[in-house]
Parts: C-alpha cells; sequence; structure tokens
C-alpha cells in the first residue's frame, strides 16, 4: 500500500464521516447517548417500582429552575448553531461573539444548578436521602460535568476556530442539550 | 451568512422555547396523569427532534443516522411515559 492509499485509508471512518464535525467526536456523542439513554431508563423503571417516593422526591424539586435552565441551554444551543454558520461565511469575529455567549449561557446553567443543590443541601437534602434523590444527583450532576466539559470546548474552538473544529465542538454542546430536554421532563415534571 | 441556515435554526429555537414553555405551563396547571405525561414527553420528544434536524443538522446526513438518532429519543421517551403510566394503572 502506497503512503497515500494508507493516509486515505487512516481518515476513512466509513459512515460516520458523513456526520458534520470530526468523526471521533460522534463516537463519543453515540457513547453518551447509550449512557444516558440507559440512565434514564433506570430513572424511569425505578420510578415505577417506587411511585411514592419518587412522588415526594419530585414534588420537592423547583420545575421552574429546571425549565429556567432549559430556555439558557436551548438559547445557548442557538448561539452555537449560529456559530458555525457565521464561520462558514468567514465571519470570524462574529463567529467569537456567538460561541462566547454561547459559553456564557453555559456558565449561567452551571450557576442555576449549583444554586439548585444548595437549595437542596439546605433543606437537609443529599445523595443518600433516598432513591429518588440519589439518581437525581447520579444524572443531574453526570450531565453537569459534560455541561462544564463542553464550555471548555466552545472555549478552545473559540480559539482554534476552523470550520471542522467548530463542526466538531457544537456538535458536543447539541448532545449536552440533546440530553438535558429529556432529562428535565423526566425528572421534573412526569409523574 | 446564509440567511437561510440562520433563519432555520432561529425557527428551531423559537419552535424550541415555546415548547419549554408549554411544558412550565403543564407542569404549574397541576395537570398529571397518562395524558399530561404524553403531552409533556411529545413535546420533549419534537424538542430533541428539532434540535437533532436544526443543531446537530442531521437533517443534511444520510437517513440512517436520523433513524438510529430519533429511534433513540421515541425509545427513551416512551419508556418514560410507559414506566410513569405503571402506578397511574394501578391506581
Amino acid at each position: 500500500m502506497t503512503e497515500r492509499a494508507m493516509a486515505a485509508a487512516q481518515e476513512d471512518w466509513g459512515a460516520l464521516s458523513d456526520l458534520p464535525g470530526h468523526p471521533m467526536m460522534w463516537v463519543l456523542i453515540l457513547t453518551e447517548v447509550v449512557t444516558f439513554g440507559l440512565l434514564f431508563v433506570t430513572f424511569a423503571v425505578t420510578g415505577a417500582i417506587h411511585p411514592d417516593v419518587f412522588a415526594a422526591g419530585q414534588a420537592q424539586l423547583d420545575p421552574d429552575l429546571g425549565g429556567l435552565n432549559t430556555l439558557v441551554l436551548i438559547t445557548s444551543g442557538w448561539l452555537a448553531a449560529l456559530a458555525v454558520d457565521a464561520r462558514t461565511t468567514g465571519r470570524r469575529g462574529t463567529t467569537r461573539m456567538l460561541l462566547a455567549g454561547s459559553a456564557t449561557l453555559g456558565c449561567i446553567f452551571v450557576i442555576i444548578k449549583f444554586a439548585e443543590y444548595a437549595a437542596k443541601a439546605s433543606a437537609g437534602i443529599g445523595l443518600e436521602t433516598d432513591t429518588f434523590f440519589t439518581l437525581y444527583f447520579l444524572l443531574t450532576g453526570f450531565h453537569l460535568l459534560h455541561v462544564v466539559l463542553g464550555i471548555v470546548i466552545l472555549a478552545a474552538v473559540g480559539l482554534y476556530d476552523s470550520l471542522e473544529n467548530l463542526k466538531t465542538g457544537t456538535a458536543f454542546w447539541h448532545m449536552v442539550d440533546l440530553v438535558w430536554v429529556v432529562m428535565y421532563p423526566l425528572i421534573y415534571l412526569v409523574g | 451568512m446564509n440567511l437561510t441556515a440562520v433563519g432555520q435554526v432561529t425557527r428551531a429555537w423559537g419552535f424550541l422555547v415555546l415548547l419549554t414553555l408549554l411544558n412550565l405551563a403543564a407542569g404549574h396547571s397541576g395537570l398529571s396523569g397518562l395524558a399530561a405525561n404524553g403531552l409533556i414527553l411529545v413535546a420533549a420528544y419534537a424538542k430533541g427532534r428539532w434540535m437533532l434536524m436544526e443543531f446537530l443538522k442531521l437533517r443534511n446526513v444520510p437517513n440512517g443516522w436520523q433513524i438510529l438518532f430519533l429511534c433513540w429519543l421515541s425509545l427513551v421517551t416512551f419508556v418514560s411515559w410507559a414506566a410513569a403510566a405503571i402506578p397511574l394503572l394501578r391506581g
């Protein structure tokens, strides 16, 4: 095999090459959606087994804060999507401003989430309070780690702002949005 | 900037905000039961679909990828609804 053919083979990601951004990011995204999917099913099935515990736990959550965080993440995702469109037409300054706005909204999500955790802690609610709150902190905490990682990735692609990097970084951020859009009604509203 | 692409993304954002407000209103109305859960989760499915198609740009990729992600979305929202329905049906 020639050197050129070997390089081409190394770049061939099969069907993953059809997706926007680097294929390796999509391997991560697929892994994450499977993991979160299993966590959602675990939460839902446990809720069916312990409906009273889950109803009591859900009553202590603030759906308005969860809804506010949904609006924050949706708007952040919108700015990230606009950043990719801006970069497509070569407007690097606009791209960076949009990414900064997106990352700032991500930080606001983190602040609201910590305020929610602090309110729970002051009410004496923790990881070991009951099954509902064990899963609540596990799911939302795991998602929060992804939000923080997403903010770091948005900052990185703001610095190294090739179109490919932007598509790769924002794909991760949209996955984080997508997971929250399912997680919010499951934890805060459905019961 | 490509106005068509921007317009599509902005329209999707508008729908996502609207559906989130609908979810919040459903939560405040005190509605509960199978139908209310169904409404909330259909809204979640619709939001997820818009995100996949307009934000993640899956609209422009082969159908197999769209089907894969929409199956995941359908599965998690349906299991959420079905699991919540079990205790309600038991009374």
